[in-house]
């Protein structure tokens, strides 16, 4: 990075907050704190919806997901745009109402206090740490790369996200969000339009995408139903499905984007928004890093990406091993370019027997290239130089900063920030608000509007703490796209339960449906320690089993207890 | 269930909802494709 990136990266990450600052001035009612006003519009809510989903994760580890897996990740969106319709028909209607700050709040009122504590207190723990993965991804990688010092770049990043979520509320939120997005958006269509220039030396865009499908990177779709398969068609439609159900349906930091503009129509065109863009963006943002794939078949790529972790293992005395690796995976490198030369060159009528064979020499090859990783990254485990995330998290940050121009590499990297500052933003001002409404409310009933504003604020701030401390301390298990969906599934499958419950079954009440989530979240935790099935599937069968037990519990164990149902 | 929708909008949002699932419906057709395409 030269001096033009630092002047675009630090120029975008600033410039929004600072607007965002100047358009919340004055002083706020604790309603326009919590939830806005009125002067949100559905493009406002839709953008704010997509970037607090989107986060740094999407943009750091999904090329890289696409490069070393292919393109099926998409698959997972599948049950998104479904589950916002429901949102927008059952959800969003009943919040608006009902005039809730928190989601929360409508299970109190459905049911009762200690059903609200269990849905509140499930969102605080799952978001809570969350939003340190959200901040502590990013850093991990560009402190690496940019040799930036890691709590520096947490508590910088960190810092300026609660200092204006703190002082401008839900409404900063909601328009910082906008342009943010806006940034996010281009910077990721000019990284896509480098790409494919870059590339189209060697190979023109059909034929990447014809060499690509067939080195089975282009499998978008995929009808099988193996449950042990994390991407298929139905995990993605219907783990997918109550995944995103109880995420817009029942997770704060989403609920309060689309009821920032207070009026049911605008919500409900943000959301419907998303639903229709959800899919082609994400499938851009994996075809991006498939076609980084393909640039990395006609410029050697480094044998291992996290290049500092590399560098260290080989000033230990593992060193030869490495370089022995490094020779081998420079010959792969140049039989696959000349394999794939071959194969886009060769002209149409050429004799589908040659064309097999030269395309089963190239999966040889392709399979030996990634044999070889794998063994690096075993040597540089040995060596003690490995850090827990995974090697593809650092592919395309990687090829923007040796391969995009100078500028762009700072647009780039704001991109990043920006993904962390909205997605932070967002988690922190629904963190504080839940513990301010759920919890510290109901404990100083009378106070004035002042002081419940000045209490969710100081919330604010102490959640913002506690995820930088998370983000401090965090060390990861899997890739970072990973560890959020995962921690999102463990939790979420209860919680939509509960939801679903108030909804639609109506005899159930608050003691029945308070224990089945208990032991539904239970299960989950059983299953997760002890299986290996895709991890979509906990959203499903947590929700499926809050929806079975409580009318069972609510007809046998408590038929003569709780209140009537008052909502 | 009470939704909140007076009765001349419901269906308005009705084909609101009938647009993005076909949309979506739409989107997965073309993935397939995409896929059949070039696997």
């Amino acid at each position: 990075m030269n001096r033009l990136d630092y002047l675009v990266l630090i120029a975008t990450i600033l410039a929004i907050p600072l607007y965002g600052l100047w358009r919340t001035r004055g002083s706020a009612s604790l309603g326009q704190y919590l939830k806005g006003d009125t002067s949100i519009r559905w493009a406002t809510i839709g953008l704010s919806v997509l970037a607090t989903q989107a986060g740094p994760i999407t943009f750091l580890s999904m090329p890289g997901q696409a490069y070393e897996s292919g393109i099926g990740f998409v698959q997972n969106y599948f049950g998104q745009p479904l589950a916002l319709i429901v949102v927008c028909a059952v959800f969003v209607p009943i919040y608006q109402r009902l005039k809730v700050y928190t989601a929360y709040q409508y299970l109190g009122q459905r049911f009762d206090r200690k059903t609200e504590l269990l849905g509140s207190f499930l969102f605080l723990v799952q978001r809570g740490i969350a939003a340190g993965i959200t901040i502590y991804a990013p850093a991990i990688v560009l402190s690496a790369l940019l040799g930036w010092r890691l709590n520096l770049t947490i508590w910088l990043a960190g810092g300026l996200v609660i200092i204006y979520t703190v002082v401008g509320g839900t409404k900063i939120v909601s328009i910082t969000q906008r342009y943010q997005m806006i940034v996010i958006l281009v910077g990721m269509a000019i990284a896509f339009a480098v790409a494919v220039y870059r590339i189209s030396p060697n190979l023109s865009f059909g034929s990447t995408l014809s060499v690509a499908g067939k080195m089975g990177k282009l499998e978008a779709v995929d009808f099988s139903i193996d449950p042990h398969k994390r991407y298929t068609f139905w995990s993605g439609l219907i783990g997918g499905f109550f995944l995103a159900l109880s995420y817009f349906g029942a997770d704060q930091s989403q609920v309060q984007r689309y009821l920032a503009g207070g009026s049911l129509k605008e919500s409900r065109f943000g959301l419907l928004f998303n639903a229709a863009v959800k899919v082609p963006m994400q499938f851009s943002i994996l075809l991006l890093g498939a076609i980084v794939f393909m640039f990395y078949q006609f410029e050697k790529p480094p044998v291992y990406f996290n290049e500092p972790a590399y560098q260290r293992a080989m000033k230990t005395g593992y060193a030869p091993q490495l370089a022995a690796l490094q020779a081998q995976s420079d010959e792969v490198f140049a039989q696959k370019r000349a394999a794939i030369r071959a194969i886009s060159s060769a002209p149409p009528n050429s004799s589908s027997g040659d064309h097999n064979i030269a395309m089963t020499r190239l999966r040889d090859l392709e399979a030996q290239a990634r044999e070889l990783r794998n063994h690096t990254k075993r040597v540089l485990e040995q060596a003690g130089a490995d850090p827990k995330s995974k090697e593809s998290d650092y592919v395309f940050i990687t090829f923007i900063l040796q391969q995009m121009p100078h500028g762009i590499v700072g647009l780039l990297i704001a991109v990043i920030l920006c993904a962390t500052m909205s997605a932070t933003a967002a988690t922190l001002n629904a963190l504080g608000s839940t513990t301010a409404i759920d919890f510290y409310r109901p404990f100083i009933p009378n106070a004035s509007d002042h002081h419940y504003v000045v209490a969710a604020k100081a919330l604010t701030a102490a959640w913002g703490l506690i995820a930088i401390g998370v983000a401090s301390f965090a060390s990861l298990v899997e890739n970072l796209i990973e560890a959020g969906n995962i921690l999102g599934s463990v939790f979420y499958g209860s919680v939509l339960g509960l939801f679903l419950a108030a909804f639609f079954i109506r005899r159930v009440r608050g003691t029945a449906v308070f224990v089945a989530a208990l032991l539904a979240q239970a299960l989950v935790f059983i299953l997760f320690a002890t299986t290996n099935i895709g991890y979509l599937w906990y959203n499903f069968i947590g929700c499926a089993a809050v929806l079975i037990l409580a009318p069972v519990f609510q007809q046998t164990l408590f038929r003569s207890t709780d209140a009537p149902v008052r909502v | 269930m009470n939704t909140g929708d007076s009765k001349s909008d419901a269906p308005d949002w009705r084909k609101a909802y009938g647009l993005a699932l076909s949309l979506f419906a739409v989107e997965v057709v073309l993935l397939y494709l995409f896929t059949i395409r070039f696997s």
